[in-house]
């Protein structure tokens, strides 16, 4: 006995045979009956042998005669013909393959019925759920707008018909879809975007939201940019992708450029608030707001690429405002005083942010201007300032003079009238060395715009901390009436010029005014010293590396809500 | 009262005979002619006399012209004797095959095939009765009525392109495969319009052979010419001779035969006691000799081996075809004054069969007729180096490439006389028992063969049946139910006429034949009427009716399990290093 | 290069060839395709009906289907080919729901099964053949219990009983003859509780006479073919076993997949 396991001992009448499923339960003690186990693992055995019965010629009985193999036993059948050896019974083993078999009709049997109890009871929504819901479609608000309960996993049905439909409908439906599951030409060749039926259920909610400008050729399905069962928070930002595969094709956008040309112009909004109407603006060259023949927008793949330069350069818009503004003295001039506070005067000192620091709040006189341009008319007497905002005001004001140096007196601590009524008196005579008439006294307030001549005197306070007062007109422009009274063009001032693109100045504190806005050399009011697409695209650029993505500066639907 | 069990007729030795039409007319029109008019009865055993051998073992079959009686290459189990009428024997160039009408061995049907879909549900080893019925459908193989004669379609041009010999009344011949148990040698035609023959199937030759002296002594006599023409004319040392110097050759040939033509209980016996070893073998020629001849491998399988140590180690096995010697011998035809002697021993293993030429017919007859570059290397035997072995069955190198153990191993088992033996890769075999499965699912539910064998390394011949060049297991079967299919040669068990004398079983040495208790299709064990159980032989068959050939080999994912034709041992190289 | 070797290097390179291709094809096109998803899911689901067609093949062994390792190669590639392709159906995101969460764990459970079961059938059965002896799975518990008889006679029976051989053979014998032992050691192919049984046998031999040191030879005989008995018994089954994690699991991912392409389309009724 040297051998590695024992001899195997195989049987000369039999095969050994793995492809039975089950094993005679005496084959384990190395005695397995010669019958076996059927098919099914029932054990047949019975007896050693099964006699026959011989009945010889002229015999009428018979004789019971052993069949066993291996030679006839001793004892020999029973006298009712059985045999005379039963073989003991045994419960048949299943082999490690039939177990195995067992084990899958299980799981299988286990899985079915996990489905079903998945998609059968109230958990059917969150089980089938293929990802979380946006943050505004599981609210509490949505379920019970939807399905009157606060179960957000109970609103399939409210983007879903299929959401509450049985085992057989299920799949009808599913049979049913466009295109269909086996439809695998038209899922392989559908166009992108096409809308499905899916949009219906979210224009239920979402009604009369205009997808894009009237001119797009043809529709998207809502589910094309907004992926949802994505997690929750706001729904997935569309990218590039999606706007390009409009925007990218020549064909649909000349397509849209032949619809848009059969629209009316007003149509064609602009798709920010707070923006002026571009009737507002002065041009040099007479541009209307017709479309060109093309469009407005050509084909556009990226920002960097080829996307146009902004209209307000190629139409060579100029500001139409009428007050005179020279952004290069009020940052460079030596000449320019300090604030009070010593503070110089830059960029900030008047654009300053609005309250969402994307743009920022229109200048105002008060708030900006006054702080140095105090309006103080009399050199002689700084304290004493003209009011602001109506002509007709600083006319009654000039009219009213002699009281208003009395009022000035009374402020700066005289008491007595008699004392008030002299030092106005002394003021007024001062004037009279000075001008000839109060009518010349007016008109030099209101129209001179001299900082040197004789016409200095009135307004002008040399060294003084406050820059001198020349007239109304030395910023504004100042018309003379029908009767001959002085009236103020009233200051044409705009918010924004891109009122296609957003802009978020606050994301952008980090660069300095000037590297974007050329007011260090702007003088004259008319120029709109925005920066120019190439200024953008240094940053803005895969190259620049900073985001240029289609919706960094615009928005897709239009928010005019009719 | 219990069932009674299923029961049939036991088969008896001539219940199927060779052919039901032979008349007592016919026995006695056969008894009145040579050679039967000249055997004497009384020299024949009670239980086959004569007379019941020529009704039950023999056939007279009418052929007329043209019409093919033996085909070269097919296994044939019986022998023809010429009564009327004229045959010719085709010599040289072998007929096409078309010419010869192969065809393909009967394969399942659709449905069949189909069917086996349910096949596991079938208790084991069941059978339809009608199966097992002698001459229901299945035994039709051996029926003459069935039989399809092929023949010659354009005779003319045969005879043009072709030489032939003529053979006349009186002249055996198919014998030489009827009892070697090898291929037809060639192919023979019928040269008449009423050629007559009397064709005697195997069981029936031997046992007219064993009664009748004279007839033994003519059949030999003729067998071993036959054998040698033909063997001589096709092995490719000759071919430069012409036809007088091929007689001259053929006249000198001596012949020896080794060990028992029934070599298989020789072998049990020696491998019971723990033989297989190459010093038991008789030697056929010794290391060290002087080279008499070059030995000639006629039939069976004999061990090349060399000296090491105090015993001896085999280097090659050599089967039928295969030359022995021939180095020595063209070496010192080459250089007389420094002669070599026998590098290796020649030992027989079982049966062998061998023609020796001796050495002064090869230095004066056949080694002059190769031309220079055809002539064997010279040999240095004062080198280290010993030369390779004869180029046998195994190539030089080949030895290397499976290993001396592996070697050792499959001669001591005879392993090598398999043509499809089932080799298994232990290193990549998972034990998945798909190929049995597999079996199973072809034969009915029942597999034919045992996925355990004999291992050497990470080899494994698996316990079943090799279909032997030489099967020991086709002796003694009284019925003819093991033979081989015509075409592809698988040796297979017609179970109709099986009658479970455990004869084939006993014989085989391999244990490849597994003697099971028939049931009836419930699962009954059906008894003869001996009240005895029913007891059929049963092995491999090759799948031989069914389509894509065998599925056990089919049936291995990893590519573990092979049929492999161990007569070469290249194809066993080969897939040992795949 | 032999066949193996072949085999493996054409396989790797096509599972290559057919991933990089699958990848560029995703890169090119998962964007430009509204219903791409869809379509790479069905390729993924006629993928693994394909892969599941082995199965088929291997219950049909009587039809000419080819080789059944050839359908072993394409089955073992294309499983790995299909991890390709579930990562690209995925978009190489975790699928967030619990349905498909299932499905993925469950597609996961297949892979992951059905490559440790390569592993295990290239690596066990050479272990299996190092180790010597061959032995047919279904036989072993009837060769354990005539191994059991056999020590049994041996340690209790025979004519002169020794109490001492009787005493361990109860003690520590019994046991370890009474069925399959030490699965993990034969797994990680440790030799140690046989090495610790055969020197407690050797032990005992100091207090044995000539003849019970005999049985004491033929009992240890008894041991060593037990354990060869147990290491192919624990091989064996570990061969067979990872085929209970694979196969059951096969059908149940095969299920949700089909109840998945119908939700799928029930519910999204075509939008992406």
């Amino acid at each position: 006995m040297s051998e590695q396991l024992p001899a195997p001992g195989f049987d000369a009448q039999s095969y050994e045979r793995p492809n039975q499923g089950w094993i005679c339960g005496h084959a384990g003690e190395g005695k397995p009956c010669r019958l076996g186990p059927d098919h099914r693992g029932r054990c047949c055995a019975t007896a050693e042998c099964t006699p026959v019965l011989e009945i010889k010629p002229g015999e009428t009985k018979g004789r019971w005669r052993c069949t066993r193999s291996g030679g006839v036993c001793e004892s020999g059948p029973r006298p009712d013909g059985s045999c005379c050896r039963p073989i003991a019974r045994c419960s048949p083993v299943p082999t490690l393959r039939t177990r195995r078999g067992q084990l899958t009709r299980a799981v299988v049997a286990a899985t079915v019925a996990l489905l079903l109890i998945g998609l059968g009871g109230s958990w059917r929504g969150t089980f089938i759920n293929s990802g979380a819901l946006s943050t505004p479609h599981s609210s509490a608000a949505f379920a019970l707008l939807h399905s009157g309960t606060n179960q957000a996993n109970q609103t399939c049905t409210a983007c879903h018909p299929a959401g509450a439909r049985g085992p057989s409908d299920l799949v009808a439906t599913a049979w049913a879809a466009t295109p269909g599951p086996f439809q695998l030409g038209q899922l392989a060749r559908a166009r992108p975007g096409e809308p499905t039926a899916l949009d219906a259920s979210c224009q239920k909610c979402h009604p009369n939201h205009r997808l894009h400008q009237p001119s797009v050729v043809r529709d998207l399905s809502c589910s094309f940019c907004h992926a949802e069962h994505r997690g929750t928070g706001p729904m997935a930002a569309p990218t590039d992708a999606h706007c390009t595969i409009c925007h990218g094709d020549a064909g649909v956008m000349a397509a849209a450029a032949i619809k848009g040309a059969s629209l009316p112009p007003a149509s064609e909004s602009a798709l920010a608030a707070g923006s002026m109407p571009s009737s507002a603006l002065k041009r040099t060259e007479t541009a209307t707001d017709s479309r060109t023949a093309t469009g407005f927008t050509q084909v556009i793949h990226s920002f960097a690429q080829d996307h146009p330069e902004f209209r307000v350069h190629t139409d060579k818009l100029v500001d139409p405002d009428t007050l005179k503004f020279n952004h290069a003295r009020h940052l460079t001039s030596e000449t320019i005083p300090q604030l009070p506070g010593g503070r110089k005067l830059d960029c900030n000192s008047c654009h300053q942010p609005d309250v969402a620091g994307s743009y920022f709040r229109r200048i105002n006189f008060e708030r900006h201007c006054q702080v140095c341009h105090s309006l103080q008319f009399d050199p002689e007497t700084p304290a004493l300032t003209l009011p602001h905002g109506n002509p007709a005001l600083v006319s009654a004001f000039l009219h009213s003079l002699p009281r208003q140096y009395a009022d000035l007196a009374a402020r700066s601590g005289i008491t007595r009238t008699a004392e008030q009524n002299q030092f106005a008196q002394e003021k007024l005579q001062r004037w009279q060395t000075r001008v000839a008439t109060g009518e010349t006294f007016e008109q030099r307030v209101f129209f001179s715009t001299a900082t040197t001549g004789p016409s200095v005197q009135v307004g002008s306070v040399i060294g003084a901390t406050h820059p001198p007062y020349p007239g109304c007109a030395y910023c504004h422009e100042v018309q003379a009436g029908a009767q001959g009274q002085p009236e103020i063009t009233k200051p044409i001032l705009l918010d924004r010029w891109l009122v296609h693109g957003a802009f978020n100045h606050a994301k952008h504190s980090g660069v300095a005014c000037l590297k974007c806005h050329s007011a260090a050399t702007s003088q004259a009011t008319a120029d709109v010293i925005l920066p120019t697409k190439d200024s953008c695209v240094t940053c803005h650029s895969p190259r620049g590396g900073v985001v240029d993505s289609c919706a960094t500066c615009h928005g897709y639907h239009r928010k005019d809500t009719k | 009262m219990p069932p009674t069990p299923p029961s049939i007729e036991r088969p008896q030795r001539w219940d199927a005979a060779f052919d039901p039409a032979m008349t007592e007319a016919d026995v006695e029109r056969l008894l009145a002619i040579p050679p039967f008019s000249q055997m004497a009865p009384e020299n024949f055993p009670k239980r086959t006399p004569l007379r019941e051998i020529l009704r039950h073992d023999t056939s007279i079959r009418r052929y007329r012209q043209g019409e093919i009686i033996t085909r070269q290459g097919d296994y044939g189990t019986s022998a023809f004797l010429i009564l009327s009428g004229t045959t010719r024997v085709v010599l040289k160039p072998d007929l096409a095959p078309a010419l010869l009408g192969r065809q393909a061995p009967v394969k399942k049907g659709i449905l069949r095939t189909l069917a086996q879909l349910w096949g596991g549900r079938r208790p084991p080893e069941s059978f339809q009765r009608a199966q097992l019925r002698p001459n229901a459908g299945v035994g039709a193989r051996q029926n003459e009525n069935q039989e399809v004669h092929v023949f010659l379609q354009d005779l003319p041009r045969v005879l043009d392109q072709h030489r032939t010999e003529e053979m006349a009344a009186g002249d055996f011949f198919g014998e030489i495969a009827a009892l070697s148990r090898m291929p037809r040698t060639s192919t023979i035609f019928a040269a008449s319009d009423t050629a007559e023959l009397l064709e005697i199937r195997w069981q029936g030759l031997r046992d007219l052979m064993r009664a009748d002296d004279q007839l033994r002594q003519h059949i030999n006599r003729i067998y071993r010419e036959r054998a040698l023409a033909s063997y001589l004319r096709a092995t490719p040392l000759f071919r430069y001779l012409t036809k007088e110097q091929l007689d001259q050759v053929a006249a000198q040939i001596e012949f020896a035969t080794y060990g028992d033509y029934d070599w298989s209980g020789e072998y049990k016996r020696l491998a019971q006691s723990g033989g297989g070893r190459p010093e038991k073998e008789p030697v056929i020629v010794q290391e060290g000799d002087y080279p008499n001849g070059v030995v000639l491998l006629r039939a069976g399988f004999a061990r090349v081996s060399q000296k090491f140590g105090q015993g001896e180690r085999t280097l090659n096995y050599i089967g039928a075809g295969q030359l022995f010697g021939l180095d020595e011998i063209a070496h010192n035809f080459q250089q007389p004054q420094a002669p070599v002697n026998l590098q290796y021993s020649l030992r027989g293993i079982g049966y062998t069969h061998l023609l020796i030429v001796p050495t002064n017919v090869m230095e004066q007859i056949v080694l002059p007729s190769l031309p220079k570059s055809e002539l064997p290397p010279l040999l240095s035997p004062a080198a280290e180096t010993r030369p390779a072995p004869p180029a046998g069955p195994v190539p030089s190198g080949a030895r290397d490439r499976i290993g001396a153990d592996t070697l050792e191993f499959l001669t001591a088992n005879r392993f090598f006389n398999g043509t499809a033996t089932m080799v298994i890769d232990l290193d990549r075999c998972t034990r998945c028992d798909d190929c049995v499965r597999a079996c199973a699912a072809t034969h009915d539910n029942n597999p034919r063969f045992l996925r355990h064998g004999p291992t050497s390394g990470r080899l494994m011949i698996a316990n079943a049946c090799m279909h032997c060049a030489d099967p020991v297991c086709m002796i003694g079967c009284p019925t003819g139910a093991i033979h081989r299919e015509s075409f592809a040669g698988q040796v297979v068990i017609n179970p109709t006429t099986c009658i479970g004398c455990k004869a084939c079983a006993n014989n085989c040495p391999y244990d490849a034949i597994r003697m099971v208790d028939v049931r009836d299709p419930r699962g009954e064990f059906m008894v003869g009427e001996d009240h005895k159980p029913i007891s059929k032989a049963t092995k491999c068959d090759l799948c031989v009716e069914n389509h894509g050939g065998p599925a056990c080999q089919r049936a291995c994912p990893h590519g573990a399990l092979e049929r492999i034709n161990l007569n070469d041992l290249t194809a066993l190289a080969d897939w040992m290093q795949r | 290069m032999n066949r193996f070797r072949r085999q493996f290097f054409l396989g790797s390179f096509l599972l290559l060839v057919a991933s990089v291709l699958a990848i560029m094809i995703h890169c090119r096109w998962s964007r430009q395709l509204p219903h791409y998803a869809y379509l790479t899911g069905w390729v993924l689901l006629v993928a693994m009906f394909l892969l599941a067609l082995y199965n088929a093949r291997k219950r049909l062994p009587f039809l000419p289907l080819g080789h059944s390792e050839t359908w072993a190669q394409l089955h073992i590639y294309a499983g790995f080919f299909t991890v390709v392709l579930f990562l690209i159906h995925l978009n190489f995101r975790l699928p967030t729901g619990w349905f498909e969460g299932t499905l993925a764990w469950l597609y996961a459970l297949v892979t992951g099964s059905g490559i440790a079961g390569l592993l295990l059938s290239r690596v066990l059965p050479r272990r299996l053949a190092t180790r010597g002896g061959e032995v047919i799975y279904e036989k072993i518990p009837a060769l354990r219990h005539a191994l059991r008889e056999t020590a049994e006679a041996l340690a209790l029976g025979g004519e002169t009983p020794s109490p001492t051989i009787a005493e361990f053979y109860v003690r520590q014998l019994s046991g370890f003859l009474a069925g399959p032992r030490n699965f993990w050691p034969h797994l990680l192919d440790s030799r140690r509780p046989l090495n610790a049984l055969l020197s407690e046998l050797e032990d005992l031999r100091r207090f044995l006479n000539e003849s019970e040191q005999a049985t004491l030879d033929k009992l240890t005989q008894v041991v060593r073919q037990k354990d060869g008995l147990d290491y192919h018994h624990a091989l064996q089954t570990t061969l067979k076993l990872w085929l209970f994690v694979h196969l059951p699991l096969t059908y149940s991912l095969m299920i949700c997949s089909v109840l998945h392409v119908v939700l799928v389309f029930a519910f999204a009724g075509g939008a992406r």
